[in-house]
């Protein structure tokens, strides 16, 4: 009786294991590969909080103004290329 | 402004004479905190605070003896190294292999700088080498309608929540 | 088989082994068959499915042991060795349970009971990206397999002592029996493991070639949690260190302590340099670095302290356990290598640094001061191995040999805290900002002179460098406290004009806007404030007497004076107490009642401070024992300024981390009206 308890535990636990990893599953969680316009978007999100972090510091008083244009064109630049692409792949 | 110069010359005077006259029981102090209990507690000398240890109340007479006799920080240290062993220092301070536990961190400190200095340099010599960021920015010349967007949802000014 | 909890225990263990072993095992098959397009007999997303449900089923099978191990020492089942060393029946209920991690066994399960619980959520979290989660979860089954491996042959917890059962335990160590001590190890334990994740993530990342930097977005909140562990599992440490130990202070800088900080430097270090590949697409390299090194640091802590390469004074378990931790190590360290080099041309910069006044090179030396520090650190801690090595002589690196090399650093650091956030990305020149500047210097200047006529005068002391260090300190941290609330209200500034609100309203729409950064500058904050707290330290002064009634003990302007002493006993201890009143000048502050506790179980003596608490200072008095010759208490007093700050700064950082974690409000580009050249031309 005592063993019958003891085992009972760690039978009960070994077979909920098992049966939960080898269960056979109806649906794969989808597989959800990561495309180029996902990668694209991710860009497009990075570049604009940069863009939005330096409007924001230009206005708290970080930038010269020639050095904030400067910039504002070179990540606009950036931004350009990749929203176009995103429009391109139909994004 | 002589008599002022003369007054605070006579305040150094006096604060050297004070600094210097450090009584035998600051001295104690002092050159308890630079050694460690040998109980195996591994606290400063004189923190010990153990009730009834067997060690700190021997190595702190030893200790008072030494000032009381006069004699310098130094030969009261290396009494304590011969007696207990170079462990008996709170921290390596006997020259040799010891000055290296001293230079190695800040000549470690010194040549991170150094190097980071160097690569700001060579990372800066390399941007210089690639075409300016303007004339990226003419290589792909964002199409007007695309840049008004992009100013558009980016302009500080059009910040606002849901 | 007369032992079924425990059996349940030990069967629980080598069942999350070979879960684990599954979990590993089928993960990098199904992988290696997806990534290179290889048939295998079973579909590998299939297959990769079993392995992710085989994790989450080592969680069941871990949480399984840890329940038993409980339930043992709840039971009083002294049957089992590590529950008769480690409990007593008379235990209170809370210690019966930390008993799970006063140990060397228990404390390894209970590490791997957390890993296992982290491993859960990220596997249960899988669809956030399911191929990095699935690398992730893989990496994660290897590193649950050493300490599984470890629970299973080396430090079992279930192991079955020898002989007749014992009626009675042999107690709890009384150091443990304290509040702290049952939050403080699970704390720093989430702490050490939670940088698995990152480190499971960041290897995974790098395997996979993962295209772009969204992982570290997957990873940055798992990153700042674990932060926020392993910064509070170190604060409580001192408190306990401080409330506990009863020598008056917090940081004894004892290789446990070291092991706990190591980690904690790279981690923060990780933190800063991380954004600069979030939002520029620099240093990932040194990242990755960043993050394996602190990984290894967690691990090599646990090996310094529980090896015995390196004494400590509360190295509470000691064993031959090392060898597994540096062969671990060792793999660990030979993995990282292998995938660096195999995979470190999809690591190249994307940026260039543009000027050595941006933010981005502030973030490097950032990064360089954080990392000398941890070197410093970790040559400090091994320099006694080192020297014995090279001429045979054990020597003692105590707190004057850290205080003095880890104290201009430390004061390097605050600089750069206040300089750091001043500085814009990208920046070229320093023009514009350097009126930023003024406010931040002119605080340091003033505070400085303050000091010095409030009578902080350290040259006139005999020993001036803890009392400069301390000014300098007080100086530089008005000067970054003055930077961080002028950034706060230049940002406020920006959105009153842009948003019409007051100020107030416009500071708190400030921060819902960009809660990472304003977060962390609280943080910056809360750690300036603790700073303010260590640099107190400089001015500590004790007295120690042996009082009998009516006796005084005179600290500056505060009295102490002996009413009485008295004894009391219960089931668990004996206590020995005095009962003093404090004066401040002429007016009785308070009564305080420092303890000396007889723990019958284990025969072991502890002290109970007794500790009275004010923003500018706290009297601490430690009841030392009592004179064998004339049975007298001999009574200490400590004097320690600022000691509350570091405990308030310490909340101040974990509300920023709390703001920090917070998601942020979403910006909506108003919708503006673009007219069309129909819309126009009817217009004109």
């Amino acid at each position: 009786m005592a063993a019958a308890q003891t085992l009972l535990g760690p039978v009960l636990l070994l077979v909920a294991c098992f049966a939960f990893v080898f269960w056979p599953q109806e649906k794969l969680s989808a597989e959800v590969e990561k495309t180029r316009l996902d990668y694209l978007r991710e860009r497009k999100d990075v570049i604009y909080e940069n863009l939005r972090d330096l409007n924001f510091e230009f206005r708290a008083g970080k930038y010269p103004e020639e050095d904030y244009l400067q910039q504002r064109t070179t990540l606009e630049a950036e931004a350009s290329t990749v929203v176009s692409e995103m429009e391109a792949l139909g994004g | 402004m002589l008599r002022r110069c003369l007054h605070v010359l006579a305040i150094c005077v006096f604060a050297l004479t004070v600094l210097g006259a450090s009584s035998d029981d600051t001295r104690v102090d002092k050159i308890g905190h630079k050694l460690v209990c040998q109980c195996g507690c591994g606290q400063i000398l004189m923190e010990c605070n153990h009730v009834g240890c067997p060690v700190s109340p021997v190595m702190i007479d030893e200790l008072k003896a030494q000032v009381a006799a006069g004699l310098a920080e130094t030969v009261v240290l290396k009494f304590f190294i011969t007696k207990y062993g170079p462990i008996s220092l709170a921290a390596p301070m006997r020259g040799g292999f010891d000055n290296v536990a001293w230079i190695v961190p800040f000549a470690v400190l010194l040549l991170a700088t150094v190097g980071v200095a160097f690569l700001i340099r060579y990372w800066r010599k390399r941007h210089a080498g690639l075409p300016a960021p303007s004339s990226v920015g003419t290589a792909a010349l964002p199409l007007p309608s695309v840049q008004d967007r992009i100013r558009r949802e980016t302009d500080y000014d059009n910040w606002s929540e849901k | 088989m007369p032992h079924p909890m425990p059996s349940f225990g030990s069967f629980s263990l080598i069942l999350a082994l070979a879960l684990c072993v599954y979990s590993l095992a089928a993960g990098a098959l199904a992988l290696y068959a997806i990534a290179h397009g290889k048939p295998l007999a079973v579909p590998p997303e299939r297959l990769r499915e079993t392995a992710r449900r085989a994790g989450i089923a080592s969680f069941v099978a871990v949480t399984g042991a840890a329940v038993a191990l409980v339930w043992a020492s709840f039971t009083n089942d002294y049957s089992v060795a590590y529950i008769l060393h480690h409990t007593n029946r008379d235990l209170n209920a809370a210690y019966k349970f930390s008993a799970l991690w006063s140990g060397q066994e228990g404390s390894l399960l209970l590490w791997a009971w957390l890993l296992a619980a982290y491993g859960f959520v990220l596997r249960v979290r899988h669809k956030v990206d399911v191929t990095l989660s699935a690398y992730a979860s893989t990496i994660l089954a290897g590193v649950q397999i050493f300490f599984l491996l470890l629970l299973n042959f080396a430090a079992p917890p279930f192991s079955i002592a020898p002989g007749p059962v014992a009626n009675d335990g042999f107690g709890l160590n009384p150091l443990l029996q304290y509040p702290e001590m049952v939050i403080h190890p699970p704390m720093l334990y989430l702490g050490y493991v939670g940088f698995t994740i990152p480190f499971a993530f960041a290897l995974g990342a790098l395997m996979m070639r993962y295209p772009g930097e969204k992982w570290i977005h997957i990873t940055r909140r798992w990153t700042m949690v674990t932060w926020l562990f392993l910064t509070c599992g170190i604060c409580l440490g001192m408190h306990w260190a401080y409330a506990v130990l009863g020598w008056g202070g917090y940081w004894g800088w004892d290789p446990v302590e070291n092991a706990s900080f190591l980690p904690w430097l790279t981690g923060t270090a990780f933190l800063h340099s991380v954004m600069m590949q979030e939002k520029r697409g620099m240093m990932k390299a040194w990242n990755v670095w960043l993050i394996f090194a602190t990984f290894m640091l967690s691990i090599l802590g646990t090996l310094l302290t529980r090896s015995g390469i390196v004494s400590s004074v509360h190295a509470f378990a000691q064993s031959s356990i090392g060898n597994w931790f540096t062969t671990f190590l060792v793999i660990v360290f030979v993995i990282c290598l292998f995938t660096f080099f195999y995979q470190r041309d999809h690591l190249r910069s994307e940026n260039k640094l543009e000027s050595l006044v941006s933010r981005e090179s502030s973030f490097l030396f950032n990064n360089l001061i954080l990392l000398a520090a941890c070197f410093t650190v970790l040559w400090g801690t091994l320099f006694p191995v080192l020297s014995e090595f090279y001429d045979g002589s054990k020597v003692t690196m105590g707190p004057p040999y850290f205080n003095r090399v880890m104290v201009p650093v430390g004061l390097l650091l605050i600089l750069l805290t206040g300089a750091g956030p001043l500085l814009p990305w990208r920046s070229t020149s320093f023009r514009a900002i350097r009126r930023n500047f003024v406010l931040p210097c002119i605080a340091i200047v003033a505070t400085a002179i303050v000091c010095m006529a409030a009578g902080v005068r350290p040259w006139q002391d005999d020993d001036a460098s803890g009392g400069i260090y301390a000014l300098v300190c007080f100086a530089l941290s008005a000067g970054v406290i003055t930077a961080i609330g002028a950034e706060f209200l230049r940002g406020a500034g920006v959105v009153r004009t842009q948003s019409g609100r007051n100020l107030f309203s416009s500071g708190i729409l400030l921060v819902r806007r960009n809660t990472r950064r304003y977060g962390g500058y609280l943080i910056h904050f809360g750690v300036i404030v603790m700073f303010i707290g260590l640099a107190g330290s400089a001015f500590n002064q004790s007295k120690e007497l042996e009082m009998s009634f009516g006796d005084t003990i005179q600290l500056g302007n505060w009295r102490i004076v002996c009413q009485s002493y008295s004894q009391d006993s219960n089931a668990n201890f004996d206590t020995d107490f005095a009962l003093l009143d404090v004066y401040h000048g002429n007016k009785k502050v308070t009564q305080l009642t420092p303890e000396r506790r007889f723990y019958t179980a284990s025969q072991t003596t502890s002290t109970m401070v007794a500790i009275h608490s004010t923003l500018a200072r706290d009297i601490y008095i430690v009841f030392e024992g009592r004179n064998p010759d004339t049975d007298r208490p001999i009574i200490k007093v400590f004097l320690n300024p600022l000691v509350n700050w570091i405990w308030i700064g310490v909340f101040i950082v974990i509300l920023g981390t709390g703001i920090a974690l917070t998601p942020p409000l979403l910006p909506v580009a108003r919708r503006v009206e673009v007219p069309t050249a129909a819309a126009e031309a009817a217009h004109a």
